[in-house]
């Protein structure tokens, strides 16, 4: 029974989400970085147990925002009985309309965050109103961190947050919403975090810049090839004293 | 479909000024409030995209004219709300080291800017010489250093015995 519930769900989700990627003109495909000839991108997506945490979160929230209406009406059917029969309707659809649409945004949420990388860069697109890419080149990464609290480790994930030069705190915007960062990747609800920091961090710690727009370090310092011929000479030399 | 070329792109597309008008329709009563700078900024916005480097400027009575080099870019955002993703806009955001949190840059009423952040991806510190690598191996046959190095290297091997060689 729960089993053909949740293929009804999941069949009537696919057909809102078709419609919906349809009209709003939201890409179904991840999205894609230029990358040298052949190199594979490595494209992956918040784990399951992101989901799962979402939806845990959004349950117990609703339970305490349904028991808060419920109460309310209550209280009113003892106080006025006729007036809280009329009322019945609208206080149910408060309580059911916004935990309907917040199901739906969690999903959407789940299905349009992407991250990419690319030997030399990583880029986040995230968002459904707002689709929002993020794009990072390894080179001007300053430093990354790795946070997770106890509701995530129970759900066995975790955010990494890359960080870029340059700050300041993200102020709020004309309608007093909180503004991105716009100097952080944040790659949040990955459960092999752990593994992708240790991979943006060898990225980081191979390049030999500050991060800050100065030359590339290839077009300076030692090569290969000086290399090779200091090499030939140590070893010339070597043999020099040797005979 | 004709290749990207990002040098040719000086205006924003016309259909920015759209986009303009229904934000502000959105704001009701504000409109004409709100309106009047949008368009003068869209009447005024020109964009120069150049080897090294880009500029934008915009402004009727209060003008303002941003540059900056490809090479000082830390990392580029496209964003796409829904009324521009039905007009096919996007805004394209540049961010340098400097201390400010948002933007420094934001180039909007580009048709096609998926191929502009690309084309500025690839000219940005770290994602440089993509699709070439000539300079890679180091090769550069003016390399005094290395020729140095050579002849130190061929000097030293006539004095010794040739029996280890790499």
């Amino acid at each position: 029974m729960s089993r053909r519930v949740e293929e009804a769900t999941a069949w009537v989700y696919r057909g809102i989400w078709g419609a919906l990627s349809k009209w709003f003109r939201v890409p179904t495909e991840p999205p894609s970085l230029p990358v040298d000839g052949t190199e594979q991108l490595e494209t992956f997506r918040p784990a399951e147990g992101f989901l799962r945490y979402l939806k845990f979160k959004f349950w117990f929230f609703l339970l305490i925002a349904d028991l808060a209406i419920l109460a309310a009406w209550l209280a009113l059917l003892v106080a006025f009985p006729f007036a809280a029969l009329w009322l019945a309707p609208l206080a149910f659809a408060i309580a059911v309309l916004p935990d309907v649409i917040a199901y739906i945004a969690i999903h959407l949420r789940y299905d349009t965050t992407w991250y990419v990388f690319s030997k030399q860069s990583l880029r986040i697109r995230r968002g459904i109103w707002v689709i929002h890419e993020t794009t990072i080149t390894f080179e001007n990464i300053q430093n990354v961190s790795l946070n997770s609290g106890p509701l995530e480790r129970f759900f066995g994930i975790a955010n990494v947050v890359v960080d870029t030069a340059g700050g300041g705190q993200p102020g709020k915007d004309a309608h007093g919403k909180q503004q991105m960062n716009y100097h952080q990747g944040l790659i949040e609800g990955i459960d092999n975090a752990g593994e992708i920091r240790n991979q943006i961090l060898g990225r980081v710690r191979r390049s030999r810049t500050a991060g800050l727009g100065d030359e590339d370090a290839s077009s300076s310092g030692w090569s290969a090839e000086h290399l090779i011929a200091l090499g030939e000479i140590r070893n010339t030399l070597a043999d020099l004293q040797k005979s | 479909m004709r290749s990207f070329d990002a040098g040719s792109l000086e205006r924003p597309d016309s259909s920015l000024l759209k986009y303009y008008a229904i934000i502000s329709l959105l704001t009701g009563p504000g409109f004409l409030i709100m309106f009047w700078p949008l368009l003068f900024k869209y009447e005024t916005l020109k964009y120069r995209f150049e080897d090294e480097g880009m500029s934008m400027s915009w402004g009727v009575l209060f003008r303002h004219e941003i540059h900056l080099t490809y090479r000082r870019i830390q990392d580029i955002h496209l964003s796409r709300n829904l009324i521009q993703r039905w007009l096919g806009l996007a805004t394209v955001s540049i961010q340098t080291a400097s201390g400010s949190s948002g933007p420094e840059m934001n180039i909007e009423g580009i048709l096609r800017a998926g191929e502009l952040r690309d084309y500025l991806y690839a000219k940005m510190r770290g994602a440089r010489g993509l699709g070439s690598h000539a300079t890679a191996g180091g090769g550069n046959p003016h390399d005094e250093a290395l020729s140095l190095l050579r002849e130190i290297r061929d000097l030293l091997r006539q004095k010794a015995p040739p029996s280890r060689q790499s």
